[in-house]
């Protein structure tokens, strides 16, 4: 029934004229799909992490309103000017063309607006930035073109994240193009860092629902964090330009319960215990990549390196669509 | 002139040379990648293609600027044509100090910035980071050739700038003489640039520790930025040479010689962009090791 | 304006048109090669917007069905069937639509034409530079053609993107598909940055007597900006891909971090030029709707001197807000801060010459002839645009949209729906003055009425699309995102079928050869240009024309 809202009421609404209204209509956000696009709808995928929401609402609650007003200010000021000014109804134009004070007053209200606007955006940019002590970290890697899953502290060594094929995602109910062989699994009400890195080119890490998108730049090592509030599954995608699979290297991430996560730890071959975490100035991976010159092996290998990679996980090949 | 024109600019007639220039551009291009990576056929190293390219660009610049120099000489270059011409080359020059914006950025990026790698407080990328040029590469001893350079190059501006002077009270003879000397010592410059690079390749001075393989990013910035420098002394020289060739017929009067100016100005510029990269490159980012 | 009028007829004798083709191929009068320019940018319209008909194509609906062995484009062989070619295109035409299209339109093209005679100059300062900077633009775009067609190295062409970031473009594409690109962007730059030196020069120097910089025209101030923005930025991109060719063939490493190097400097100085850039691209039209809305509300420009200086802080603004694009690249937090800041500074200088425009009309006795409906729509579109740019600026939310189709719906709004309007607007204010005939109001219209609809159902959508979360440079797509994808490849159709209406409203003309008037618009028109016969006599102003204190803009 959900998607079908959407679908009727875009429909009846049509073109454009209607477009605007419609962002107005979607205040059934709850009906959208959680972790994954809804057909038809035109909000923000819903959240699952307390700066996700954040996001969210400074969207529509303050940019997404106030960029209305002024849009339909500007179009209203338009259609009066197109039916006062024409021609028929005003047939001697008037010769002014200065007025100081309306000068002055459409330089500072803007002005007043976006110290508004900037408040509240400097308020979620510095949340954003604001890292808790993580409890768990996640090194993701882009390859040309999967994504590479290395937990340090837990000693899980990297494995490989292909894009599931469409027949086996059909079979099982998930959606092709999100879903991925291996998902990347965490824990509940966990902060969980993920060291981003490229192996080959820039990817980018980016999952919708938590709000998070980090450049997977080879020789850097970036970092975002997300703390997701509820179980599930969360898709995403890459999101920089990185060559002909690029639309084809999805990021699926699993969170489940701590007894879970503790199990699937177990099952991968780590040491549960390990949670707390180890200085990730250890990692020996991220060191490698980042330093210049002298290490160019890290940063040029596409492959995995082999004793990482645990048993039973698929070869690191590209998706069979190739 | 045509018949009724009351101004003073310069309306100049249909010439064949953008057309020609650009036409020996494309080739020049297209000679390039085949060079560089072989292209419709021609294998990797064909390099024809682009010399027959460059002979094209060469001979347009020599044909179109005879035709400048014509043009002046007929007296189309009225005051307000040669104010325009001012403009011009301060415009050029501009651009071309932007050009080496772009390397100075990189370099003072990896100079100052390089501890922006990462946004994690990673402290053996921090360490590796921490000084400029990184740790193990050896870097060229400022006060040894590249000073004899500098004082080269401060010694021709004052050479120009004498014959300059020469030119404006009628002293043909001593211009002449200023001009040979700026000539002689951008050529000098040249030499020991190329001998600099010689001695520089030789003793695989930015390869830093054992069995790299290239000098990295210090070496491509050093290189780059140093090398289009020579390159534009190159330009230089051969400018100058030309208003010294123009200077021993008839050309320039005490009061136009504006291709002479263009090229002290030009000259003064590539000066200029020298005593940055001596100050940044060489001396404060370059004597640590 | 006071001037005397009609300074073409007197004249005529002094004036020896030369033969077909020295006119055309040694041409150094700016009119004639304004107008090489402007053909230029129609064919290259037509060549990009056809590339973006295949990518709506294929993004009608989910799998691949275009860019495919197999397909009906496969059989054409024109462009590689894979999802390369897909990349190869939307590469292709990104470049083409800015680089050949819109920059060609107003700085080569409307520029060139309309500099001189707005400031009473017989020509450009430097006639002879003036055409080379239009012939090595043909030699840019051989460039580009050439790269679309050779081997790139993941198959035919480069597909990494307008951005050419590495290492996509270094060790992703080693094939000489990306030298040609890098090529054919040193080529259109020298073009670009000779054409600047010439603009200037032209501005500061051949004024006429008594056109003071602060009598000067919009249209010329707009793009005096503009070409000190093209001056200052070009150089650093050249600079930039320079560093790619080096390091793709001459064994650098600027940008590999195996030797040190960190691509993220590339996309700095990609930035520094193109972000500035995107305001080249957009301030020649600013300048063009000023005099088409003074025009037609007959109504001198509202607040002259703060629309002038207000590009003047666009210009400048636009030179410190680069890294916007690259909030997610990894910069320190106090960066990011004051990109977020400086960035949504420029709605300022922006909003004041949207309202001053509107105030521009207002009280005004307005004519909708079809420059005026074009300039009417793109204030509208260009504050959507606009608003939603004021949307990214803000990092924390840019995280969610950045390279979506947000970002798509965002810049198509500003470039397509605002700098094509301008273009289209100026097309048609200036139509009879440059082609010597009138244009059929009623197909002028209805071009504009298809298109309106048109562009707005193919992105208004995709601000959907990009909230929900789709990726840009996406061959293909999850199959949620089908809906909106639909009917933005209807708008296609729609946007499509207007530039066939425009193509017949140019042959219409041609066919029909109404004879120009020259000033068709009365009153409300009082620059310069429109003293002259429609079209000018090939040399005009051999007496320069005197311009009273009074008579500004
Ligand atoms: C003509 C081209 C053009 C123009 C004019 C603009 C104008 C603006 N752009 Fe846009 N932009 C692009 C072309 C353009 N842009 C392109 C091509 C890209 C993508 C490049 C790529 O990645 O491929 C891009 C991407 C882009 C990004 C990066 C997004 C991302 O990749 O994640 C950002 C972020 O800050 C941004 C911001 C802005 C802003 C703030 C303006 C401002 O100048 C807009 C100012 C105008 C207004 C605000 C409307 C009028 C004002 C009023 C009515 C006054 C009242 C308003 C307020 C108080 C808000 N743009
Ligand atoms: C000026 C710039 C410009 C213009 C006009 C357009 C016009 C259009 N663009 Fe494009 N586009 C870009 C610049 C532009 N675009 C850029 C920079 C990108 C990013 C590329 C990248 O990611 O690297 C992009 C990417 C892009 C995408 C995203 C692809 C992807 O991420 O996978 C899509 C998808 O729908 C698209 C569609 C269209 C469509 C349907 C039009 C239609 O509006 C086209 C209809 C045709 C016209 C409106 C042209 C008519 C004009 C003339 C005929 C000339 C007239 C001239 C005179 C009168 C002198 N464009
Ligand atoms: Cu990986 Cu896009
Ligand atoms: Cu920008």
């Amino acid at each position: 029934m959900k998607s079908s809202f959407h679908g009727m009421r875009t429909r009846a609404l049509g073109a454009l004229a209607g477009a605007s209204a419609a962002f107005w209509g979607a205040s059934a956000w709850a009906s959208d799909r959680i972790g994954e696009p809804t057909p038809g709808a035109i909000d923000l995928q819903p959240g699952v992490t307390d700066l996700r929401n954040q996001a969210i609402w400074f969207h529509d609650i303050i940019l997404l309103p106030i960029i209305t007003i002024i849009t339909l200010f500007v179009l209203g000021l338009l259609v009066w000017v197109v039916i006062r000014y024409n021609k028929r109804a005003n047939p001697v134009p008037a010769k002014w063309s200065h007025n100081t004070a309306i000068e002055v007053a459409w330089t500072l209200i803007p002005v007043l607006i976006l110290v508004v606007i900037s408040i509240f955006s400097f308020r979620l940019l510095f949340d954003y930035n604001d890292m808790p002590k993580p409890d768990v970290t996640i090194k993701a890697t882009g390859y040309q073109w999967y994504w590479g899953y290395e937990y340090p502290d837990q000693k899980v060594g990297e494995f490989i994240s292909n894009i599931l094929p469409e027949a086996q995602a059909n079979a099982k109910g998930v959606p092709y193009r999100l879903a991925a062989t291996e998902p990347l699994v965490v824990p509940v009400n966990a902060v969980v860092r993920v060291q981003v890195t490229g192996a080959d080119v820039i990817h980018a890490f980016a999952v919708p629902s938590f709000g998070i998108i980090a450049d997977a730049v080879p020789g850097r090592l970036n970092e975002t964090w997300f703390k997701a509030n509820r179980i599930g599954t969360y898709y995403g995608n890459c999101r920089e330009l990185c060559g002909v699979e690029h639309a084809f290297m999805p990021i699926e991430v699993k969170v489940v319960s701590q007894a879970d996560f503790d199990a699937w730890v177990a099952k991968k071959g780590g040491s549960v215990g390990g949670a707390t975490p180890a200085p990730v100035e250890a990692a020996p991976a991220a060191a490698a990549v980042a330093t210049p010159a002298a290490a160019t092996v890290a940063a040029a290998t596409p492959e995995p390196k082999a004793g990482g990679t645990p048993a039973g996980t698929p070869a690191p090949s590209a998706p069979a669509a190739k | 002139m045509a018949a009724g024109v009351k101004h003073d600019y310069h309306l100049v007639d249909p010439s064949p040379y953008p057309l020609v220039g650009s036409i020996a551009a494309t080739i020049m291009a297209l000679g390039g990648v085949a060079w560089m990576k072989g292209i419709f056929g021609l294998p990797e190293g064909t390099s024809w293609l682009f010399f027959a390219g460059l002979a094209g660009v060469l001979y347009t610049m020599a044909a179109w600027w005879t035709e400048v120099v014509k043009e002046a000489n007929r007296g189309d270059h009225t005051p307000v044509v040669s104010i325009g011409l001012r403009y011009g080359m301060v415009l050029f020059i501009a651009s071309e100090v932007m050009f080496f914006v772009a390397w100075f950025w990189i370099f003072f990026e990896a100079a100052l910035f390089h501890g922006n790698r990462t946004l994690g407080s990673i402290e053996e990328v921090q360490a590796a980071w921490a000084t400029f040029p990184p740790k193990g590469i050896e870097s060229v001893p400022a006060f040894e050739l590249p000073l004899v350079n500098t004082l080269t190059l401060l010694l021709s501006g004052t050479t120009v700038t004498w014959a300059h002077h020469a030119l404006q009270v009628g002293d043909r003879k001593s211009a002449k003489l200023g001009l040979i000397l700026t000539v002689i010592l951008g050529a000098l410059f040249t030499a020991i640039q190329v001998y600099e690079y010689a001695h520089i390749l030789d003793h695989k001075y930015f390869f830093g520790g054992e069995g790299q393989e290239n000098s990295g990013l210090y070496g491509s910035s050093f290189f780059m930025a140093t090398g289009f420098h020579g390159f534009h002394v190159l330009i230089g020289t051969i400018f100058l040479a030309v208003c010294l060739f123009r200077l021993m017929g008839k050309g320039f009067t005490a009061k136009q010689h504006f291709g002479f100016e263009a090229a002290a100005w030009y000259w003064h510029f590539v000066d200029v962009v020298w005593l940055f990269l001596f100050a940044f490159i060489y001396v404060i980012f370059g004597a640590a090791h | 304006m006071a001037q005397a009028a009609a300074y073409g007829q007197e004249d005529e004798h002094g004036n020896h048109t030369p033969g077909f083709f020295t006119r055309w191929f040694y041409s150094t009068n700016h009119k004639d090669i304004g107008t090489l320019y402007i053909l230029f940018a129609i064919m290259a319209g037509l060549v990009g917007g056809a590339l973006s008909g295949l990518i709506r194509w294929e993004l009608f609906e989910p799998g691949i069905q275009v860019f495919r062995e197999g397909s009906w484009l496969a059989a054409t062989g024109l462009v590689e069937p894979s999802k390369h070619g897909y990349n190869v295109v939307v590469t292709g035409h990104a470049l083409i639509m800015i680089f050949f299209m819109v920059m060609p339109a107003m700085i080569g093209g409307f520029g060139n034409w309309f500099v001189p005679l707005m400031i009473g100059a017989p020509d450009m300062a430097f006639p002879r530079m003036n055409n080379i900077s239009f012939w090595l633009l043909v030699a840019a775009w051989v460039m580009l053609l050439v790269s679309m067609f050779v081997d790139g190295g993941p198959g035919r062409g480069f597909g990494g993107g307008w951005t050419l970031y590495p290492p996509l473009s270094t060790s992703g594409h080693t094939g000489p598909a990306m030298d040609c690109a890098i090529l054919s962007v040193h080529l259109a730059g020298a073009s670009s940055i000779l054409g600047a030196i010439n603009f200037i020069t032209t501005i500061f120097n051949m004024r006429a007597p008594g056109m003071t910089l602060h009598r000067m025209p919009l249209f010329v101030w707009s793009i005096l900006v503009t070409v000190f923005l093209l001056l200052l930025s070009l150089p650093v991109l050249a600079g930039a891909i320079t560093m790619l060719l080096t390091d793709r063939n001459f064994n650098t490493h600027f940008f590999d971090a195996a030797g040190g190097g960190d691509p993220v400097m590339f996309q700095h100085l990609f930035w520094f030029f193109g972000h500035p850039e995107v305001y080249i691209l957009i301030l020649p039209a600013f300048g063009m709707i000023s005099h088409i809305v003074s025009t037609f509300s007959k109504k001198p420009v509202f607040g002259y001197l703060a629309m002038a200086y207000a590009m003047v802080a666009i210009g400048f603004i636009g030179f410190v807000v680069w890294a916007h694009h690259m909030y997610t690249a990894g910069m320190g937090i106090e960066l990011r801060a004051y990109f977020v800041a400086a960035t949504m500074v420029i709605a300022v200088p922006t909003g004041v010459k949207v309202f001053s425009w509107i105030a521009t009309m207002w009280g005004g006795s307005i004519d909708f002839k079809t420059p005026m409906l074009w300039a009417i729509g793109f204030i509208f579109l260009f504050t959507v645009g606009g608003v939603t740019g004021v949307v990214l600026a803000n990092a924390g939310i840019d995280y969610s949209l950045h390279d979506t189709y947000y970002v798509v719906a965002h810049f198509h709004y500003v470039l397509s729906l605002g700098a094509v309007f301008g273009i289209f607007a100026g097309f048609y204010y200036w139509y009879e003055k440059m082609w010597g005939v009138k244009y059929n109001e009623f197909l002028g219209a209805t071009h504009f009425w298809i298109t309106f609809v048109g562009v707005n159902l193919i992105f208004f959508p995709q601000h959907f699309l990009g909230l929900q979360g789709m990726p840009r440079r996406y061959v293909d797509y999850p199959t949620a995102f089908e809906y909106w994808n639909r009917i933005s490849t209807y708008g296609y159709m729609i946007t499509a079928f207007g530039v066939v209406v425009f193509l017949l409203v140019l042959l219409e003309s041609a066919v029909r050869r109404r004879k120009a008037e020259a000033n068709p618009w009365g009153e409300g028109a009082t620059t310069l240009e429109w003293t002259l016969s429609s079209p000018p006599p090939f040399h005009q102003f051999n007496e320069l024309p005197v311009i009273k204190p009074d008579a500004h803009h």
